[in-house]
């Protein structure tokens, strides 16, 4: 196993005018060592504004380091990373608020960090609600409410703070696959919205429908990335053909 | 009937000689009680983040200092400050300020232990939503953490309260007139043990107000389900 050297850069410039097809991230050679494993090897990956991208691989593959870089859950160990522009998260175990209500999770931050007035943020967030299809969950605490009722809340909150590049690490794998269509469906009108979206997921037909691009990562580095009929079509590296294999 | 009746009075006649000095001995115990709590329940906070800091020194003084006082008597902690300070700087506190100091040290460490706990159980991807949030470290504690912990913390913070009422009356060795103090000079005078009955229902008052409050505050803190389940 290779020692990285600790020179990580992570520079993140915010430009208000941004437009779509502008660059909105973009990483080089970057590196992230665990203690006792190399997760994220020498990945080169740029993205642009609106654009959805997918990335698929198998478990332990890096795909959530890589993603936990891009916003600073993870502190990556060598590369550049510029990113034009603030990142939301949705999480995998959504990490709502318990003591908050549904309405007050939403409403926090943008109160906290941006001073936005209790009045203009619950407008927002009441709104976000009906965006989400859950408006009447306002005043109730995210204990009472399932799990994809919590998702939804969860890219509500995430929305609150407008994003310009939104994270999903595998926002549908801890629910009952009965349910993941409600927030496959809010997600779904995020990207008809041009959001720009990096989409962890193990929903291969979601990606394929919804993403511009897919990129397939093992083994801490990006195997291969093209147009969802590029990946799932006509594989060319024998890890993503096994790897296709094994989803369907 | 009426040699009962005469007793009785007499009784509440001498209780009604007892209770100037007693109530005024429960004044001082209540002002130990609150000057104790108002200081150490904040103190113990610093005292928790330090004993999950990753800057050993920090960490060390902040476990060292836990282990100090939580592991000899209390007893033994207020001979301590009672008697070090004047003979090793010839300062010369009053000992109710002495017995202030030496139990809010005490109970800070009991408090320090118990926050440290409660904020251990919060899950990490509380702290990673507030990250990826914006939120900054103080509104992710003071916002997010603390809340959380309170109704794991309330129970037993209480209970150290409740244990606090009776600990005050180790303050009497040191000559704080304290309640406990003042039915003591009561009984060895009058060879008489009323007056600990009288204390001892005063003691259990405060008991007694302790825990309505704790059980408000418990409430208070149970309106949501705390358990998130996927
Ligand atoms: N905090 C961590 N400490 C040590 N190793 C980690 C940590 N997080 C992830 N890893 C390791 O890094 C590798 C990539 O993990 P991860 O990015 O979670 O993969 P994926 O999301 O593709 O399943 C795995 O081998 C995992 O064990
Ligand atoms: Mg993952």
């Amino acid at each position: 196993m290779t020692k990285v050297k600790s020179n990580g850069i992570v520079k993140i410039i915010l430009k208000k005018d941004l437009k779509a097809g502008d660059i909105i991230l973009e990483m080089k050679g970057i590196y992230k060592q665990f203690p006792n494993c190399l997760a994220v090897e020498n990945v080169d990956f740029s993205m642009h504004k609106g654009e959805i991208v997918a990335i698929i691989g198998p478990s332990g593959s890096g795909k959530s380091t890589l993603l936990r870089g891009i916003n600073g859950l993870e502190k990556i160990t060598e590369g550049e990373l510029d990113l034009y522009g603030t990142t939301g998260m949705v999480f995998q175990h959504f990490n709502l608020f318990p003591h908050m209500t549904c309405l007050k999770n939403i409403t926090y931050a943008p109160m906290k960090v941006k001073s936005v007035n209790k009045k203009s943020a619950e407008d927002k967030a009441m709104s976000l609600l009906e965006l989400v299809g859950l408006k009447d969950k306002a005043d109730v605490f995210p204990g009472q409410i399932s799990g994809g009722q919590k998702q939804r809340i969860a890219i509500a909150r995430a929305l609150a703070m407008e994003p310009d590049l939104m994270l999903f690490d595998e926002p549908t794998s801890a629910l009952d696959p009965e349910i993941t269509g409600e927030v496959l469906g809010v997600m779904r009108k995020l990207a008809e919205g041009h959001s720009s979206m990096i989409i962890v997921t193990h929903e291969m037909n979601f990606a394929k429908e919804v993403a511009d691009r897919v990129v397939f990562m093992d083994g801490g580095k990006i195997i291969e990335e093209g147009t969802p009929k590029q990946i799932f079509e006509d594989p060319k590296s024998d890890r993503l053909k096994e790897f296709l294999k094994t989803v369907y | 009937m009426s040699e009962f009746l005469a007793g009785f009075q007499d009784t509440m006649a001498y209780v009604v000689t007892l209770m100037p000095s007693l109530m005024a001995g429960a004044w001082v115990t209540a002002k130990l009680f609150v000057w104790t709590l108002v200081l150490s329940l904040p103190l113990g906070l610093p005292f928790a983040l330090g004993s999950n800091s990753k800057f050993w020194p920090i960490k060390a003084i902040c476990q060292i200092y836990v282990f100090i006082f939580r592991g000899t008597p209390l007893i033994l902690q207020l001979y301590f400050f009672y008697f070090f300070l004047p003979i090793a700087y010839g300062i010369r506190l009053d000992p109710f300020v002495t017995s202030v100091i030496t139990f809010v040290l005490n109970y800070a460490a009991y408090f320090a232990e118990i926050y440290r706990g409660g904020i251990n159980g919060i899950d990490r991807g509380q702290y990673e939503a507030a990250h990826a949030l914006g939120l900054s470290k103080s509104q992710t504690m003071f916002g997010i953490v603390f809340p959380q912990t309170m109704r794991v913390i309330l129970p037993p913070v209480s209970n150290e309260a409740i244990v606090l009422i009776k600990d005050t009356a180790l303050a009497s060795i040191i000559t704080v007139g304290e309640l406990m103090k003042a039915s003591r000079g009561a009984v060895n005078r009058d060879v008489d043990t009323t007056a600990y009955i009288i204390a001892a229902i005063i003691y259990l008052g405060f008991t007694f107000v302790m825990t309505l409050l704790s059980n408000h505050l418990e409430r208070k803190y149970s309106r949501y389900d705390s358990r998130e389940v996927d």
